[in-house]
């Protein structure tokens, strides 16, 4: 089984270290919840993960594979997805759209063969579309396929990202604070989908700052504090560790 | 060849002005403008036709010149900035800032015609002076003292640190009551006023002409990337290189690839250095 | 509609309409691949105008001066066009917008300035004669319908490039680059695809212009007409193909209807581009659409976000296994 690792990773912005040698595994088939105050370094750290920064110091590994430095597309191709703390969708496009986009990496026509319209355009066309639009049934958005993105309620644009990155066929999903915004009963129905995921095989990374959703969801907790890890354990350690509740869960 | 060099430096000028007045506008709107180059355009071509078709003495036809451009940059906020910065479509500014360089070139182009005219004398001075004629040191000058006349403005004065304050962070800005809006029309116009100026100041060397401002606009913007964008010493000493480069390359291969040197330089140090010279590097943010 | 614009020799009242739609159907060549630059992918370049000249000049030097057969010279302008493309789209198209721009704007000055100082190989301000295609493509209306054939196809190309996965994605690269990327998008390479391929237009148009005008100058490659182009694709519509095409017909005809609208010309562009830009951002295109969806308005379906986890299972399941 191969696991997304990140071994001793720093980061640093001009004369500001984001991250201090910080370590962190993510096991397929497991919820790993990420959390920690604001400005801890938790998105610097899926940002690390998903190439968009490239590490200072350590390595981003996928088992033996170093990924580090290597590009975005290149770890999506390897099935890392993951979705954003603000959704980022194409606002003009349709649902359905949207959600096809996430499969890129199983289609390999490219422009000349898309110009002629060879046949096997046209089948992964199909393919692309019979996915997007199983998952996106399968996500409670089946209703909406043809709707324009931006139309989208902020919950329905939360899951559309999540089935966008599922489209991927992703080994691991790194999700950036995907109960933000959500009512309580639609953090239920999210936790229902990344249960499902994680049934499904799939490895979860949750940067999250609702506590409860994440030590309620979480097979394995790290805690991040200034860039540095604080306590890394089940969601019962931690909860329970005197330093994690000093500097963030609070007496 | 000192003549070379300070031909160059006196066309330098006319592009550092150029390469100011972007920096104006973009310090208050993050709006990079196509009709910067107008701007100088407007205040030759107007100061040519104030003094030669109204007969106005040169000190009336200088402020009303100056009007001229301040009202043509506080326009370009207003039609072409004010509604586009409140839609989130990133690039729809350097549409409307086109459309509108478009109409103000081919308007003048309509109005005034197409053919260069000269623009007239504006101290005593006869035709023997050679390179200390009025129309290489007048650019030049101006544009060190429009400089020097920003940075004071920058430090000294209430206005010239809510600049910099919205130039920081717009959003801050605003939180803290500042009327935005209101600051980045003060800075169009305070920009089409500098534009203008260095119009005025360069007629001579440029002569009245229509088109000229889509050739500031290219050269400005030249000098500004080259310099980095944002800051003022980058403008002068980019423009001030860029004039010379235009000058001893027409001197040594011919005038006939002017644009193409630019424009290689500029590919070059873009290469070298993206954020430009003096500029800062920017991360990227996700 | 193709079979009654093929029809249009047999209709049209003079010469000069058929010479009309001609012009269309050669601009319409650039503007179809400029349109996935512009429209789709989002990259703003204004200087198309030096590719055309460049596919212009590579026609009358390679089939006139040295008598290359026509069709061998459009293939020849077409290739250069494409290896201009790349050559200008390796530089500029990582950069930002307005640098992009002014990188692509400095591009048509340049080549302007180029041919004009190149006078041995392009006559210099005098400029060229170019020759013409061999019969039947030698009259006015055998020349229109070879235009109107090649428009035809490169319509056609553009149109699946629009519709399938891959254009789809190009879409993101304009709307929300970040989000390609974190799906694999290959943004830069794509960009330079496309250009490369609006070089290939544009150096084809340029050949076929060249010949239809008869003789071209460096004055007839003036900037203001890659502004043109490029105003009739924000006109149209992002993202469509009808709506630049209707675009480009309406602005190459009516100043030509139009009198008064001839004598403006520049500025009446630039009045229109702002117009569209401040009224109906998405172009002309985007209008209609609304109104269509106003026509038949969608259920205002409050619906329960509620997931089915079964399905999704055997929808990851599904995944895994492929």
């Amino acid at each position: 089984m191969t696991a997304l690792l990140a071994e001793r990773v720093s980061k640093r912005f001009g004369g500001l270290t984001a991250l201090d040698a910080v370590s962190l595994t993510v096991e397929p088939g497991e919820v790993h919840g990420l959390i920690g105050p604001n400005g801890s370094g938790k998105t610097t750290l899926l940002n690390l993960l998903s190439g968009f920064y490239q590490v200072d110091e350590g390595s981003v590994r996928l088992d033996a594979e170093d990924l580090s430095g290597a590009a975005v597309q290149r770890r999506a191709r390897l099935g890392i997805a993951r979705t954003f703390q603000k959704p980022r969708l194409l606002g003009s496009q349709t649902v359905l759209e949207n959600a096809m986009l996430g499969g890129w990496r199983d289609r390999s026509a490219g422009l000349l063969s898309t110009a002629l319209s060879l046949p096997r355009v046209r089948r992964e066309q199909r393919m692309l579309r019979d996915r997007a639009a199983e998952l996106l049934a399968g996500l409670g958005l089946g209703h909406a396929l043809n709707r324009r993105a931006n139309l989208l309620e902020h919950a329905e644009q939360r899951f559309l990202e999540i089935a966008r990155a599922l489209a991927l066929r992703p080994r691991f999903i790194l999700l950036d604070e995907p109960a933000g915004g959500l009512t309580g009963a639609e953090i239920e129905r999210l936790g229902a989908v990344i249960r499902t995921l994680r049934d499904g095989g799939i490895g979860v990374l949750l940067v999250e700052h609702h506590t409860e959703f994440v030590f309620g969801i979480s097979d394995r907790v790290t805690t991040l504090n200034l860039g540095r890890l604080l306590r890394h354990g089940t969601p019962q350690e931690v909860r329970n560790d005197p330093e994690v509740i000093r500097v963030y869960l609070g007496a | 060849m000192l003549g070379v060099i300070v031909t160059g430096l006196a066309i330098g000028a006319l592009y550092a002005a150029t390469a100011l007045a972007y920096n104006v506008m973009y310090s208050t709107s993050k709006v990079l403008s196509v009709t910067t180059g107008h701007l100088a355009m407007l205040g030759g071509v107007f100061g040519a036709w104030f003094v030669t078709a109204l007969g106005w003495p040169p000190l009336l036809a200088l402020p009303a010149a100056l009007v001229v451009g301040a009202f043509a940059g506080w326009l370009t906020d207003v039609i072409a900035i004010r509604r586009v910065l409140k839609r989130s479509d990133e690039h729809l500014w350097l549409l409307s800032t086109l459309a509108l360089a478009t109409i103000v070139q081919q308007g003048v182009g309509l109005w005034w015609g197409t053919e260069p005219k000269p623009f007239p004398r504006l101290l005593p001075q006869d035709f023997s002076s050679g390179i200390a004629d009025q129309k290489y040191w007048l650019p030049i000058a101006t544009t060190v003292l429009m400089a020097l006349a920003l940075e004071l403005f920058y430090r000294r004065t209430l206005y010239g640190k809510l600049f910099i304050a919205m130039s920081e962070d717009t959003f801050a800005a605003r939180a803290r009551g500042i009327e935005t809006d209101r600051i980045r029309s003060t800075s169009f116009a305070i920009a089409g006023a500098l534009g203008a100026l260095a119009g005025f100041a360069a007629g001579q060397l440029t002569f009245a002409f229509f088109a000229l401002g889509l050739t500031l606009t290219l050269n400005g913007f030249i000098a500004l990337a080259v310099g980095g964008l944002g800051s003022n010493v980058g403008a002068l000493v980019g423009g001030a290189a860029l004039g010379l480069l235009n000058t001893i390359s027409a001197n040594l291969i011919g005038g006939e690839y002017q644009n193409t040197v630019s424009v290689g330089a500029l590919m070059l140090i873009l290469l070298l250095k993206p954020e430009g010279i003096f500029g800062a590097r920017n991360v990227r943010p996700v | 509609m193709l079979g009654l614009l093929a029809t249009l020799p047999w209709w049209a009242g003079d010469q000069y309409q058929i010479h009309l739609a001609a012009l269309i159907a050669v601009y319409w060549i650039l503007v179809a691949g400029l349109n996935l630059v512009v429209g789709f992918t989002g990259q703003l370049s204004i200087g198309h105008v030096g590719l055309l000249a460049i596919g212009a000049y590579a026609f009358a030097i390679l089939a006139g001066r040295y008598e290359w057969s026509p069709w061998i010279a459009l293939l020849a302008s077409g290739s250069i066009g494409g290896v201009c493309g790349l050559l200008l789209g390796l530089p500029s198209l990582r950069l930002p917008g307005f640098y992009f721009a002014m990188a692509t704007m400095a591009f048509a000055l340049i080549v302007a300035e180029i041919t004009l100082a190149l006078g041995d190989l392009t006559g210099g301000g005098v400029g060229l004669a170019v020759p013409g295609f061999s019969a039947p493509f030698d009259s006015p209306a055998g020349f229109y319908l070879l235009l109107l054939g090649i428009a035809a196809l490169i319509t056609w190309f553009t149109w699946n490039v629009a519709r399938f996965p891959w254009g789809r994605a190009l879409v993101a690269i304009r709307d929300n680059p970040v989000a390609a990327e974190s799906v694999g998008v290959p943004v830069f390479r794509m960009k330079l695809a496309v250009f490369v391929l609006s070089g290939i237009t544009a150096g084809v148009a340029g050949a076929l212009f060249a010949s239809l005008q008869s003789y071209i100058t460096p004055d007839t490659f003036v900037f203001e007409l890659g502004l043109f182009f490029f105003v009739c694709i924000i006109i149209g519509g992002r993202s469509s193909i009808v709506g630049p095409l209707v675009g480009t017909a309406v602005l190459t005809a009516l100043p030509e209807l139009v009198a008064p609208l001839a004598k403006l010309g520049n500025l009446f562009y630039g009045v229109l581009l702002l117009a569209v830009v401040l009224l109906v951002p998405e172009g002309i295109g985007r209008l209609f659409e609304v109104l269509l969806a106003r026509l038949r308005p969608e259920r205002a379906a409050s619906h329960v976000l509620e997931p089915d986890t079964e399905r999704l299972a055997a929808a990851i399941r599904k995944g895994r296994d492929a």
